[in-house]
């Protein structure tokens, strides 16, 4: 018997079993799955990484267990729509065993909650994870103490770092508890007479509080007289129910646990610095700026490579025996192609590699602290911040992280406030025109326009907010305590976000490329059907002083990405670049020589993450440069940064809208960013003389 | 007078709850329950929202929700 102090028989393990995952948010159920099942679900440190219901499948013992990974609850009443998936889940279709996980370094809380779902008298077993943490906080948790107290198996766990050892032998273990909690005499008078209606007695407490889905009829009915007899006696049961279990989970930390040393005060006093009224801020933004300039540095070698590989490739291809067309075809639609897709990993790789770092280790979600008057003033919850200021980076994981917001309406503003960040791939553009048209206000220009993206996406929020009658953002949430990272669970963590955009996103910008390049190729009755389109919109542009169909032609490969708006300038105002035939030896020589520049950039970047930041460079203007100065206005050119800005940033961040929000509203974005974008160019036009 | 509540506490306070009106189900599942014993660590620029320490746990509230917690000054 591995319980000698359990109550109840085992259970035995049937050929097919659901289990279900329950316990507070981010008390590491997810990172418990993944080391039991070696699955690669999603994991953070903040409270809310998993909203909705994940599952992986285990093989045990013959036997075919699906672990589900349920979002974390603080009660089994829901307050949040990601509660009541939990709620459903345990009493519309209960699991054959229960997998209650606790957290070591919370106890007290954690117990409240496992004595909640212990009622719902299903077979159970505890886990109880971060016991690393308990230790660090100089607490000992006795777990035969804490078996004896609750009647069930309880493993030990630190799930994180793989020490998961004994969890699915208790599991095998599980058994149905006993009540655990004797409640104040009125409630506990009350319950007895529902508990006859009840599948058990948690049903009936639930009942009891007011809950009536996944509940029989007869039993909600017989609850709700029962309710309004306990209130009109001056006692609200939801308050007695937290009494009686807060007295039992008391009793049982005195039992189980043990103070070994004086606690560490490590999150306090990082919070005193990190939370700082003064420092906070310049704090989060430096830590930002050193994760967008690890992100830069860093993947700029790689996204080059990719370019050669890219050049390299188009050269043999010039050298086989094959149609012009089919050549052209080849290299500048598919390698392009690819290579756009493959271009934006490097970037997507380190971005998510250092975030996963500021996630992990709770530093993100003291963003949403210092954050929240911005975030109210856009009716938004403090943790919309995140999402918010990883757009400024890359909007494509912006849009995705929307998804740790609890509310689908804070998810859908925020996700359409984030194209009008300015992302990385739209500085080479601001620069290339800022240094051609305004050279002593250059970086004012460039400032000013993260500044209106910002605004503009703001505005959209609380916009959308007002027509969509949106109540006011949810402001309280659990800080996570610091935590150190273990770099294996970094490196899998972006990896497997990256492997999601490549699969999410390959396809759709890949097609748009190909469009593109059957745009501007392909001659259509005597002209190509991209000077066609680009003539065709150019009088709509001549209200904002662009009046070059060169200039509008090029926003339409900007659809794709930001990034070739410049290269499409260069090649409609100075010609294409010609691409020379290539031999095989040369080629290889020419790519290993890429691979070792790539390293050596790499390393560079490295140790320019701690040199002073490079200021633009002194500057010549480039033959572009002075082409374009030739094509246009500076009230022209202003209307144009503001375009660039605000239109649909690439495909990439349209295929992450359409996955987040759904094709509706991502294609009531893209015309929603065309309009805003036309008019505030308009607007910019008019503001110069 | 009145009793004080959470959004009045002075940082660095420690404090017990008294009272958290019912419909508060959000705060009383966080821990902040009666008979807790509460201290705000810190206050955002403004004063507003407020870092809470709950037992063991960290708690980060708006000034308009720490209103609703009535507390007593230990």
């Amino acid at each position: 018997m591995a319980c000698p102090r359990c109550h109840a028989q085992a259970t035995a393990l049937k050929a097919k079993e659901r289990w279900a995952l329950v316990g507070n948010p981010n008390t590491g159920k997810s990172s418990l799955v993944n080391a039991l099942a070696g699955a690669d679900l999603q994991v953070g440190n903040w409270p809310g990484t998993t909203l909705e219901r994940l599952s992986a499948a285990l093989d045990l013992a013959g036997a075919e267990v699906e672990l589900v990974d349920l979002p974390g609850t603080y009660s089994l009443l829901p307050t949040s729509p990601e509660e009541a998936l939990v709620a459903r889940e345990l009493l519309a279709s209960p699991p054959d065993r229960l997998l209650l996980v606790l957290d070591a370094g919370n106890l007290e809380r954690s117990l409240v909650l496992a004595l909640e779902a212990m009622e719902l008298a299903l077979p159970t077993a505890a886990v109880v994870n971060l016991l690393d943490e308990a230790e660090a906080k100089g607490l000992e948790v006795d777990l035969a103490a804490l078996e004896e107290a609750l009647g069930l198996p309880v493993a030990g766990a630190v799930a994180a770092r793989g020490r998961v050892a004994g969890v699915l032998a208790k599991a095998l273990e599980a058994r149905v508890p006993a009540p655990p909690v004797r409640y104040p005499g009125p409630l506990e008078e009350a319950l007895g007479r529902l508990e006859g209606l009840a599948p058990s007695r948690g049903a009936a407490l639930l009942a009891l509080l007011g809950e009536t889905a996944s509940l029989p009829q007869a039993l909600v009915r017989a609850a709700e007289e029962a309710r309004a007899r306990l209130l009109a006696e001056g006692h609200d049961p939801y308050l007695l129910a937290l009494e009686g279990r807060y007295a039992r989970a008391q009793e049982i930390y005195r039992e189980a646990v043990r103070r070994k040393s004086a606690p560490s005060s490590l999150t306090e006093r990082l919070d005193r610095l990190v939370l700082h009224p003064l420092l906070g801020l310049p704090l989060f933004l430096f830590a930002l700026f050193l994760a967008f300039r690890f992100t830069f540095a860093l993947s700029t070698p790689w996204v080059d490579l990719v370019g050669l590989v890219q050049e390299v490739l188009a050269g043999w291809l010039a050298a086989l025996p094959l149609p012009a067309l089919l050549r052209a075809f080849l290299a500048e639609g598919l390698v392009a192609g690819v290579g756009t897709v493959l271009s934006f990993t490097p970037v997507l790789f380190l971005l998510y590699l250092a975030l996963a770092f500021l996630e992990t280790s709770g530093f993100l979600a003291r963003m949403a602290f210092v954050a929240d008057r911005l975030m109210r003033w856009a009716g938004l919850p403090g943790k919309a911040f995140i999402p918010l200021v990883l757009g400024f980076g890359c909007n494509v994981p912006a849009v995705y992280a929307t998804q740790a917001l609890a509310h689908p309406l804070d998810r859908l503003r925020v996700a359409l406030a984030i194209p009008f960040l300015a992302c990385g791939a739209r500085l080479p553009v601001f620069t290339l025109f800022a240094f051609a048209f305004f050279p002593q206000n250059a970086p004012l220009a460039v400032l000013g326009l993260y500044l209106l993206g910002l605004g503009v996406g703001l505005a959209t929020a609380l916009l959308l907010g007002r027509v969509l009658g949106a109540g006011p953002g949810e402001g309280a949430m659990e800080l996570p305590p610091y935590r150190f990272p273990p770099w294996k669970l970094l490196l899998r963590l972006s990896l497997a976000r990256t492997a999601s955009f490549v699969r999410g996103a390959g396809g759709p910008i890949l097609v748009a490329v190909l469009l593109v390049w059957v745009l501007m190729n392909l001659p259509l009755g005597g002209t190509i059907p991209y000077a066609f389109l680009a003539q065709a919109l150019t009088p709509l542009f001549a209200p904002l002083g662009v009046g070059d169909w060169r200039l509008v032609g090029a926003l339409i490969p900007g659809f794709v990405a930001k990034e070739v708006v410049v290269g499409a300038l260069g090649v409609s105002f100075l010609g294409p670049e010609g691409v020379g035939p290539l031999g095989l030896a040369e080629g290889l020589r020419t790519l290993a020589q890429g691979l070792e520049t790539a390293l050596l950039g790499t390393l560079q970047g490295l140790a320019a993450l701690f040199g002073p930041p490079s200021l633009l460079p002194p500057h010549e203007p480039t033959p572009l440069q002075a082409a374009l100065t030739g094509a246009l206005a500076p009230k022209g050119a202003l209307a144009y940064l503001v375009f660039v800005l605000l239109y649909t940033p690439c495909a990439a961040t349209l295929a992450a809208l359409r996955t987040v929000v759904g094709r509706r509203w991502a294609g009531l974005a893209v015309a929603y960013q065309l309009l805003v974008a036309y008019l505030l160019a308009f607007a910019a036009s008019r503001s110069l003389p | 007078m009145p009793m004080p509540s959470l959004a009045h506490l002075p940082n660095r306070t420690r404090a017990r709850v008294v009272r958290v009106s019912p419909e508060r189900k959000r705060l009383l599942a966080l821990g902040l329950r009666p008979g807790a014993v509460v201290e705000v660590l810190l206050r955002a620029p403004l004063g507003d929202p407020l870092e809470v320490r709950a037992g063991d746990a960290f708690l980060l509230l708006r000034l308009e929700e720490a209103r609703h917690v009535q507390v007593e000054v230990l």
